[in-house]
C-alpha cells in the first residue's frame, strides 16, 4: 500500500505577528516555525497505519514551502515516514487553498496513493479547504475532522466530530482522504536516534513550477491586526444621571436603541 | 562563521522543549516539595526511551550519537522545566560517556545500554569524599588487590542518584605509596553488591527531587574485571571526564536562569505599581537587559565548548569558562528575577524561589567555580611561561 501525509510548517502561535511589506500576509522575520498541530495528528495516524500494515507499505510525507520546511519534513521522517517530497516554493504563503490543493493533486495523481492524510486545517491560514479540495481533484472518497481511524482490508472506518460534541461514524472505501482533528491521537515525540537516522532518508525536491497549473481563485486583499480599541469611557456621578448618559451613548453610537 | 543549529539539533531542542513543557514542568513544583519520587523516575524512563541518556554515545551501545551540542541543548531545555531531572540526565550521560571512553568492550556492553535504555534509572559518579572535594586526589577510599578480586573500603559523599543508580563509577586508591594522584584507579561497582551501602540522603537547599547520598564501601568485594582503564590511571580519567560534565552543568545553569528570567519578565509586564506596569521602570528594564545579555553570552560560551568537544579539539579550558560563566549568570538572573517579583518572589506560590535555590548549587558542583578559575588560568599561564 502507498500512503501520503501532507504537512504544513506554521509559525509558533505564541509569536507576535506583524503584516509583511505588502500587507497581505505576516512578516516571517524572526518567527520560529514548527509543524502544524493538526498535521501532527495526521502524521501520527499515518505512521500508526504504516506500522500496522508493516512490510510493503510506503509512507511519503509532503510539504510545500521554502527551504525551512525541510525541518518539519525531517520531524515527520523521524516520527516514522519512509521518504519525503519537498515541493520547493518560496512563495507558498501567497497561494490560495485551490492552488495548494492543485499542486498536491498534481504530485499525487500518478502515484496511486491508497490513503492520504491531512490536518483538518492549518493554524495560520485556517481555510480547512486543502484536504477536501485534493480529494475532489483526485476523485477520492473523503471525510473530515476525524477523531478516530481504523483501516481493514480496503475500508476506512472513521469517527467524525460534529457540532455540540456529537460524533458520526463514516465508512469509506480506499482510495480515500481524511482530515485529522484534535483528539485523534497523541503524536509521538521523535526519538533522538530516529532524528539522526532521518538524515539518511530520501527527501525528493521538486520545484513548484513542475506542478503548478492553476491560477488563484481567491486572493488575500489585506492582513492586519484588529484596530486598537480606545481606552473606554468611565462614567461618574449620580445613578440617575449615569442611566441617561448610557442611554444617550447607546442611541448615538450603536443600533441598540433606535 | 555560521552561528546556527543544524536541522537535527533544532529538532532535538524542540523535542526536549516539548517534552519538558508537557511532562516535566507540571511535576516540578510538587517534586521540589519532596516525598514521592516516582514521577521523577517515570520521567527519567521516558527520557531514556527518547534517547536522552546517551546523547554523545555510539549507537552500538544504545546511544543516540547526536553529539555534544545537542547534549547541551537538551540539558538546557530540561532544566528550564526541572533542574533535578536535568542534573540526573547530565550525570547519566557523563557516566555513559566515561564507560565508553575508558571501559573495555565487555564493560561497555554490560552497562552503557542499560543506562541509555533506562533499565538503570541512573548511573553514579562516585569521586568526592568528605576530605576530598575540590582536591579529589586526596581521597582515602582504598581498593586492595586480593587475588581474583578487589576489596573496597571507604566512603563517598554527595553522590547524585545513588539510591536508584544501577552502576557506580568509583575511584579508589590502589597504590598508597605513589605520588599524589598517581595511585588512584577507577572501578565499576554494580548496585546491590555486598558491602556497597547507600548511606544517608542529604537534606539540600534545592534540586530536591534528585537524591544526593553518602555511599559506603564496607569490605565490598568486586571482581578483578571491575577495574576500568589502566591501574593507577584513574585520576587522569576523572579529570578528563569532569570537563565534559561541566558542559552539562553549565547548560543546566543556563536553563534555570532562563526559566527565572522568562517568568519574571512576563510578570513585570502584568504587574502595576504607581499606576504603570513594572516593565515601564528603567530599574526593571536594566535587570532584564543585564540578565539576558549574560545568559546569551553563557549560551555562546557553552556552544563554543560543546563544538570543540564535538570536533575532537581540546575543550577543558572552554568547558570551565562556560561552566563558570553560565552558572554565575544563572545565579544573578535568579537574584534579579526574584527581585522583580518582590515579596511574591520569596513565596512558594511562584516558581522563582525554586529556581533560585536550584541554581545555587550549579556554581559549586562539578567543580566549584573557584576550581574552574584555577583550571582556566593554569591553561592560559602554561602557554606563556
Amino acid at each position: 500500500m502507498k500512503l501520503l501525509v501532507c504537512i504544513k510548517q506554521v509559525p509558533d502561535l505564541e509569536s507576535r505577528f506583524k503584516p509583511d511589506a505588502a500587507g497581505v500576509w505576516y512578516n516571517e522575520t524572526d518567527l520560529a516555525f514548527r509543524m502544524n498541530e493538526y498535521d501532527e495528528y495526521a502524521v501520527e495516524q499515518a505512521v500508526q497505519l504504516r506500522e500496522k500494515l508493516g512490510e510493503g507499505t510506503e509512507l511519503t510525507v509532503l510539504s510545500i514551502g521554502p527551504d525551512r520546511v525541510v525541518e518539519a519534513l525531517k520531524k515527520a521522517l523521524a516520527m516514522g515516514c519512509d521518504n519525503a517530497a519537498h515541493i520547493q516554493d518560496p512563495a507558498a504563503s501567497g497561494k490560495d487553498p485551490w492552488q495548494i490543493a492543485s499542486i498536491i493533486a498534481a504530485y499525487a495523481k500518478d502515484k496511486g496513493f491508497d490513503v492520504i492524510f491531512t490536518g483538518m486545517q492549518s493554524q495560520d491560514r485556517g481555510s480547512a479547504q486543502v484536504g477536501v479540495t485534493i480529494a475532489e481533484q483526485l476523485g477520492l472518497a473523503c471525510t473530515t475532522t476525524i477523531v478516530s481511524f481504523d483501516y481493514d482490508n480496503g475500508t476506512i472506518t472513521a469517527k467524525r466530530e460534529l457540532e455540540g460534541g456529537i460524533k458520526g461514524v463514516v465508512k469509506l472505501k480506499t482510495p480515500a482522504l481524511v482530515t485529522c482533528q484534535l483528539g485523534l491521537n497523541v503524536p509521538r515525540y521523535p526519538t533522538l536516534p530516529n532524528i539522526m537516522k532521518a538524515k539518511k532518508k530520501e527527501i525528493t525536491a521538486i520545484p513548484v513550477v513542475e506542478l503548478l497549473r492553476e491560477e488563484a481563485l481567491a486572493t488575500t486583499a489585506s492582513f492586519h491586526p484588529p484596530a486598537k480599541k480606545g481606552g473606554g469611557i468611565v462614567l461618574e456621578g449620580d445613578v440617575s444621571d449615569l442611566v441617561d448618559k448610557v442611554i444617550a451613548i447607546l442611541k448615538d453610537k450603536t443600533a441598540v436603541l433606535r | 562563521m555560521f552561528l546556527d543549529l543544524t536541522e537535527e539539533q533544532k529538532l532535538i531542542q524542540d523535542t526536549a522543549r516539548d517534552f519538558a513543557r508537557v511532562e516535566l514542568e507540571p511535576a516540578a513544583a510538587a517534586l521540589d516539595q519532596g516525598g514521592d519520587r516516582s514521577p521523577l523516575l517515570a520521567n527519567l524512563k521516558k527520557l531514556a526511551e527518547l534517547g536522552f541518556m546517551g546523547l554523545n554515545v555510539k549507537g552500538e551501545y544504545g546511544g543516540s550519537e547526536t553529539g555534544v551540542v545537542s547534549f547541551s541543548l537538551a540539558v538546557t531545555e530540561i532544566a528550564r522545566a526541572c533542574a533535578s531531572t536535568a542534573v540526573t540526565v547530565s550525570v547519566n550521560n557523563m557516566v555513559a560517556e566515561v564507560i565508553q571512553a575508558v571501559g573495555s568492550e565487555e564493560q561497555r556492553n554490560a552497562y552503557i545500554p542499560k543506562i541509555c535504555s533506562g533499565e538503570f534509572s541512573a548511573g553514579g559518579f562516585a569521586l568526592t569524599e568528605t576530605g576530598a572535594g575540590s582536591d579529589p586526589a586526596g581521597m582515602c577510599t582504598q581498593a586492595v588487590d586480593d587475588g581474583d578480586s578487589w576489596v573496597l573500603n571507604g566512603a563517598k559523599i554527595f553522590i547524585t542518584s545513588a539510591p536508584y543508580a544501577g552502576v557506580f563509577v568509583v575511584w579508589a586508591v590502589t597504590d598508597k605509596e605513589a605520588p599524589k594522584g598517581k595511585g588512584i584507579s577507577c572501578f565499576l561497582v554494580e548496585a546491590g553488591t555486598k558491602g556497597l551501602i547507600i548511606g544517608k540522603e542529604e537534606k539540600k537547599m534545592g534540586q530536591h527531587a534528585s537524591a544526593t547520598n553518602e555511599v559506603i564501601f564496607d569490605d565490598c568485594r568486586i571482581p578483578k574485571s571491575a577495574l576500568m582503564g589502566k591501574r593507577n590511571d584513574g585520576f587522569r580519567i576523572a579529570a578528563g571526564e569532569l570537563a565534559g560534565g561541566r558542559i552539562g552543568i553549565g547548560s543546566l545553569g543556563l536553563g534555570v536562569g532562563l526559566a527565572a528570567m522568562d517568568y519574571a519578565t512576563r510578570y513585570v509586564t502584568e504587574r502595576s505599581q504607581f499606576g504603570q506596569k513594572l516593565s515601564n521602570f528603567q530599574a526593571i528594564q536594566w535587570m532584564i537587559a543585564d540578565a539576558y545579555t549574560e545568559l546569551e553570552a553563557a549560551r555562546l560560551l557553552l556552544m563554543s565548548a560543546a563544538c570543540r568537544k564535538e570536533f575532537g579539539r581540546s575543550f577543558a579550558k572552554e568547558a570551565s569558562m562556560a561552566k563558570m560563566f553560565a552558572t554565575e549568570a544563572a545565579n544573578k538572573a535568579c537574584y534579579s528575577a526574584l527581585q522583580m517579583l518582590g515579596g511574591y518572589g520569596y513565596t512558594q506560590d511562584f516558581p522563582v524561589e525554586r529556581y533560585a535555590r536550584d541554581a545555587r548549587i550549579t556554581s559549586i558542583y562539578e567543580g566549584t567555580n573557584e576550581i574552574q578559575r584555577l583550571i582556566i588560568s593554569r591553561e592560559i599561564l602554561k602557554n606563556i611561561s
